[in-house]
């Protein structure tokens, strides 16, 4: 076997996972249109002879979106991120089950330790796909990939999708290209026929700005960004955007498999069911405030980490979007000071139009045993222990602080 | 209606309540000054929703106003006009207009019942009294102590006790804490409150050092107010604990020197300026009879100042934020400052030697 030069980088998707997840649980549902997103009242009933009765999508009153819609509901012109309300003039008799991340996050449990079983190195990228650096695997990559898909298969009964090509870029490009259930291997030479005629805007990190102003220059495909120069690329993009469009292009990406993923922010918000008026419904916007916090504070802690800073993020009622951030003296990690202070981004905030949608960000994470020790050099004053008559003692405890 | 006011007589009490205004404030009505003129008096308010300053205005006047007026502009109109001017106010509709000598200004004003006033919170706690030049010594004594966005929140405020015929009152950042207190002419049951950081200093600039006129504080239910003079203050306290100050007061430290206050100040400010500018830490060598000030910074500069102590017992190497040394020897009145000493790692008390209630403690740094 010749030793193997380049780098095997698999991306594993699942097929319509959430989906998938309920069609597991409710079996009947094979082969009709169903998508995810409802609320827990369209929760299925049990009739009494023990079949389910479902909601459809005219049930549905609402602004949610779709998370996921099977390739039944696809064909009826349903996507994710759809809205719902949307959805059910297209396919009123499809068939709406609520979102349940509970069941969801067990499959991905199940998948990634899969994943994981065939090889060590995997990188989580999300619920539902994660990147697995296959290069010191034996075996043809077909081979590779068949085994991924069978381990996967075994531990959920779900199928997936899985690109193997030389690096992520490539790997998370050619996964897409035979869902549901396929495999896709490619290698640098499978560029200018595979990868070039697709559209640039399936390239992670061209969105809806960059692909506009690629068309404006009459760039649709891959192919048409490769086939111009660094240098232009450059002088229409900005240096380091410019010289990484040419690098992906050409199928470059030199990004590393990372097993241990540092984040970046943790954030929570909420829609709200109807539009909140500030003064009016203060108690609920209060209340709402203080809960999202409250998970923020949760998910920090859970992690391991504070943060230095907070930001909120709120759309009115005409869809315009405001955020204020705050960077904080010290890190912090408890609800009751992440209120406090998202409290006063919030005064920041002129509120004469009604309230859609209200968000709590933390960022600048610090792991909470690093944050400890941030002005180690200073000495703190001890309020724990009694100092009367005896010498003083430096401060050793900390969680006073945050207390 | 028209209503004449002196320039003088109006800039003072304009001074005083400006303050609090918020310059950037999502409720317009909080940049605007509550007018009410009535029965020959005329009364001035502002509030940041947090606190809030009423005082009366000592002149008789004739006419009756209630409106509310930005207050940055009002008083940069009153400031820039000449000595002497009178001013006469008209008042129509939702404008108010401004004549003085030659000059003439039309302003917006919004309506006074919509001015979010705040109210003395009913069921009172305690009520005592003070001279206005005391509290201010006390609050002078300890406010630059008080943490400043400390996420502490119930730091960046200052605790103000009262227990039995004592008032004791308190600020600490977290590094150094500075404690005072004083006798009242009354015993209470314990009581205390946390004043916000903005109305310690608020109070502190309209308070008279050279008045002997009472102040009258009231603790009330989430609330304080202090009235002295024409002036009126209200403010919300902060919700928390403030931690033991008694805890952190030492009693035993053995290594102690006196020293004169200007001569150490001087000495550390002259230290400082090569003090590293992140840390500002410095080193304080005491041995027998001497005390040494070493700083260095990151360019590896250095400064040395050397005093003479009466000194003899265990030699201490131990560091200091110099910032926390200088607050506390600018605020203190007295002459001979008494340092005492336990280790390099414990606190270091700093007391006056006229003021037997006065304390300061102040955590070193590792050097």
């Amino acid at each position: 076997m010749p030793v193997l030069k380049t780098r095997r980088i698999a991306h594993i998707d699942m097929d319509a996972f959430f989906a998938s997840c309920e069609l597991s649980r409710y079996p009947e549902l094979k082969g009709l249109p169903v998508v995810v997103g409802g609320r827990s009242s369209h929760a299925p009933r049990i009739r009494e002879d023990g079949t389910h009765a479902f909601s459809r999508l005219r049930d549905y009153a609402g602004r949610g979106v779709l998370t996921t819609a099977t390739y039944e509901a696809r064909a009826l012109g349903l996507h994710s991120a759809m809205p719902t309300m949307h959805a059910a003039k297209l396919a009123p008799d499809a068939i709406l089950l609520p979102v349940n991340f509970e069941l969801y996050r067990h499959y991905s449990r199940l998948f990634k330790e899969a994943i994981r079983s065939i090889s060590p190195l995997v990188e989580n990228i999300g619920i539902d796909e994660v990147y697995a650096d296959v290069s010191m695997l034996p075996g043809e990559a077909n081979e590779i990939a068949q085994q991924l898909k069978s381990a996967v298969f075994t531990a959920t009964g779900l199928t997936c999708s899985v690109g193997i090509a030389p690096n992520k870029l490539l790997a998370k490009l050619c996964s897409e290209m035979q869902k549901p259930d396929g495999i896709t291997v490619i290698t640098l030479s499978d560029i200018p026929f595979r990868i070039w005629p697709m559209p640039a805007k399936k390239i992670n990190g061209i969105g809806p700005k960059a692909s506009a102003k690629l068309e404006s220059l009459e760039i649709k495909t891959i192919g048409q960004i490769a086939a111009m120069s660094e240098a232009w690329l450059v002088q229409h993009f900005g240096n380091s955007y410019g010289r990484w469009l040419h690098r992906v292009s050409h199928g470059q990406d030199d990004r590393p498999v990372i097993t241990e993923s540092v984040p970046v922010s943790m954030s929570r918000e909420t829609t709200f069911e109807r539009n909140l008026h500030a003064v009016r419904d203060k108690p609920a916007l209060s209340q709402a405030f203080t809960q999202l916090c409250e998970r923020v504070a949760s998910d920090l802690q859970q992690k391991g980490y504070t943060c230095r800073k907070i930001g909120i993020k709120l759309r009115f009622d005409d869809f315009k979007t405001v955020t204020r951030d705050l960077t904080l003296p010290a890190p912090i990690s408890d609800a009751k000071s992440l209120r406090l202070f998202c409290g006063k981004c919030l005064k920041r905030i002129a509120l004469d139009k009604k309230i859609r949608l209200l968000g709590v960000k933390a960022s600048g994470l610090v792991p909470t045993d690093h944050s400890v020790h941030a002005d180690a050099a200073q000495f703190t004053l001890d309020f724990t222990v009694d100092e009367r008559g005896g010498p003083g003692k430096l401060d050793s405890v900390l969680s006073d602080i945050l207390a | 209606m028209q209503i004449k006011i002196n320039r003088e007589v109006l800039l003072k009490p304009l001074n005083n309540v400006t303050g609090i205004v918020e310059r950037r404030h999502t409720l317009p009505i909080l940049s605007n000054l509550l007018v009410n003129i009535k029965q020959q008096e005329m009364h001035l308010t502002a509030t940041d929703l947090e606190m809030q300053i009423s005082l009366k205005v000592p002149t008789d006047i004739e006419g009756e106003l209630s409106t509310t007026i930005s207050a940055k502009k009002l008083l940069d109109i009153c400031r820039s006009l000449p000595d002497g001017t009178s001013i006469e106010m008209v008042s129509q509709d939702n404008r108010i207009t401004l004549k003085a000598g030659k000059s003439r200004f039309n302003l917006q004003t919004l309506p006074a019942a919509d001015y979010p006033l705040m109210s003395k919170a009913s069921g009172q706690n305690i009520s005592f009294t003070i001279s206005q030049a005391e509290l201010k010594r006390l609050l002078k004594q300890v406010e630059f102590a008080m943490a400043q966005q400390d996420i502490r929140y119930y730091l960046n405020g200052l605790l103000m006790e009262v227990n039995g015929d004592q008032l004791h009152v308190v600020g600490t950042d977290g590094h150094r804490l500075s404690y005072t207190n004083t006798t009242l002419d009354q015993t209470f049951e314990k009581n205390e409150v946390i004043l916000p950081r903005k109305t310690v200093l608020e109070l502190t600039k309209l308070l008279d050092e050279q008045s002997e006129s009472p102040v009258v504080i009231d603790l009330l239910n989430g609330q304080v107010s202090f009235e002295f003079g024409d002036i009126q203050l209200i403010s919300k306290v902060i919700d928390g604990k403030f931690p033991d100050y008694n805890r952190v007061i030492p009693s035993g430290h053995q290594n102690t020197f006196e020293v004169n206050r200007q001569a150490i100040l001087s000495a550390l400010q002259r230290a400082s300026i090569l003090s590293n500018e992140k840390y500002r830490s410095i080193r304080m060598v005491i041995t027998n009879g001497q005390l040494k000030l070493i700083s260095t910074n990151t360019e590896q500069e250095e400064a040395e100042e050397e005093l003479e102590i009466l000194y003899d017992k265990t030699p201490l190497d131990i560091g200091f934020n110099v910032t926390y040394l200088i607050d506390v020897l600018n605020n203190l009145g007295d002459e001979q400052i008494t340092f005492a000493f336990a280790d390099a790692n414990s606190s270091c008390l700093i007391t006056a030697g006229s003021d037997a209630n006065y304390k300061y403690v102040v955590m070193p740094m590792r050097i």
